[in-house]
């Protein structure tokens, strides 16, 4: 690993400074499981480090407007386990579970991932299924992007330099609604996705029909992706192995994946179909669930 | 790795073929090139800047032209870069063939990419993505230069 200075100043506007002195030099670091790694394989050789630990405030989760901001210091493993997360999303808390093993959950931070921009994370998938934001501070202010927005390219985001995340904003779930997050994980338990779904669906008051569906999926594309057009398909239709093959071939036109070691791009799209299938069936399930509990 | 690229560029094939034999003019036109020397009668020397995502890599190498074969339409060219400082470099074969297309020449390129080192594990599953957009940009480059 190369030498760098390291800053950790104690606000917000102080780091922003620092980043803008050293410009492409200087590199954000928060629980630095993704930054260090890259660092160690030479990859990446900032000449200084800015590290927003000391920073106050940026380390809760808060209920906000029925739904909840999640600072971006706040681990994986503090969504994972937080009694306000598991109350109000619980397909949140059970995605950061699924984050490689239990010591990267207890270092890695909500917006250390956001900005590293990996397209095989767990976390962005949900978030994207959920309609949440990320809460942008740079030395222009700040500014919010819906998270499916702020994935620009092969682990690029849309951060303009000098910009840190400061927090990510999953707005409230809706009645008679469900959500599921489906991982397809072949190889080992703390693998990164072959292919990973996250789908919501909202029922109409009739508890049958689809009011809205999202659906967003990872590892298959060089950003996440939100399946859009399958979405579309959905609304106003009732439940059955129609409407669901529909979506399910929608999805396969949605995504583009990449060859790699844990499979052909031809192989992940049959597979991003499947487990489409799957998560839309779990969450069309828990939707009718909510919505007889709540008549 | 090996794949297949086209792109139409608009200007007629002589043109093209005598452009693009001249390697320092249309090195200029290769996104991310920042020097070419001439080394010998067809061997270049060279810089490329290239970024994928967080990781910078600069690239230094040679370029050796091995056939030109103007009856034919075809070229062919091997290079060979490193990065020092990240570790790693590629090595490729590439084969040129111009041929007339609609609205222009169409150049067809037929690229054997290996990429070694570091730079391999982390690049190798978007380096297709990423060759798809460097012609694009190459494409639209040439495109201007030869209409300048």
């Amino acid at each position: 690993m190369n030498a760098f200075e390291y800053a950790a100043p104690r606000t917000l506007d102080e780091a922003l400074a620092v980043l803008r002195e050293h410009g492409d030099e200087a590199r954000v670091i928060a629980g630095g499981t993704a930054l260090v790694t890259m660092m160690r394989q030479r990859l990446v050789r900032p000449s200084y480090l800015v590290s927003l630990r000391e920073i106050p405030g940026l380390d809760r989760i808060e209920a906000a407007n029925g739904g909840v901001r999640i600072g971006a210091l706040v681990t994986h493993r503090e969504v994972e386990t937080s009694p306000l997360v598991r109350e109000r999303i619980p397909v949140l808390a059970e995605t950061f579970h699924r984050v490689a093993s239990v010591r990267i959950r207890h270092m890695a931070t909500v917006g250390g991932a956001l900005a590293h921009a990996d397209p095989n994370q767990d976390p962005p998938v949900t978030l994207i299924a959920l309609g949440a934001r990320v809460e942008i501070r740079g030395a222009g202010g700040r500014r919010e992007l819906p998270v499916e927005l702020f994935f620009r390219d092969y682990y690029e985001s849309s951060l303009e330099p000098g910009e840190v995340v400061i927090a990510v904003v999953v707005p409230q779930f809706p009645a008679a609604s469900g959500a599921a997050y489906v991982k397809f994980l072949p190889r080992t338990a703390d693998d990164y996705a072959t292919v990973a779904v996250a789908a919501t669906v909202s029922l109409e008051a009739d508890g049958e029909r689809c009011r809205a569906a999202r659906i967003a999926l990872g590892s298959v594309g060089i950003t996440p992706i939100r399946a859009q057009s399958a979405e579309a398909l959905m609304a106003g239709q009732r439940f059955g192995a129609e409407m669901l093959k529909a979506a399910r071939e929608s999805v396969k036109s949605a995504v583009d994946p990449l060859t790699d070691h844990r499979g052909s791009a031809a192989y992940k799209r049959e597979m991003a179909a499947v487990i489409a299938g799957r998560a839309l069936t779990q969450a069309w399930d828990a939707a009718r669930a909510s919505a007889r509990g709540t008549r | 790795m090996t794949f297949t690229q086209e792109c139409v560029i608009p200007v007629e094939r002589e043109r093209l073929w005598d452009f693009l034999m001249d390697v320092p003019k249309v090195a200029r036109c290769v996104p991310g090139v920042e020097t070419v020397e001439t080394l010998g009668a067809s061997v270049y020397k060279g810089s490329l800047r290239v970024q994928v995502g967080p990781i910078r890599l600069s690239l230094q190498g040679t370029m050796t032209v091995e056939e030109q074969d103007r009856a034919a339409w075809q070229a062919r060219m091997r290079a060979e870069a490193n990065d020092r400082r990240v570790g790693g470099g590629i090595r490729a074969r590439m084969s040129l063939t111009l041929a007339p297309g609609l609205g222009g020449t169409r150049l067809h390129i037929e690229t054997d990419l290996a990429i070694l080192g570091r730079i391999g594990e982390f690049g190798q599953p978007v380096i297709k993505k990423k060759a798809d957009a460097f012609l694009d940009e190459f494409a639209r480059n040439l495109g201007a230069a030869l209409a300048a």
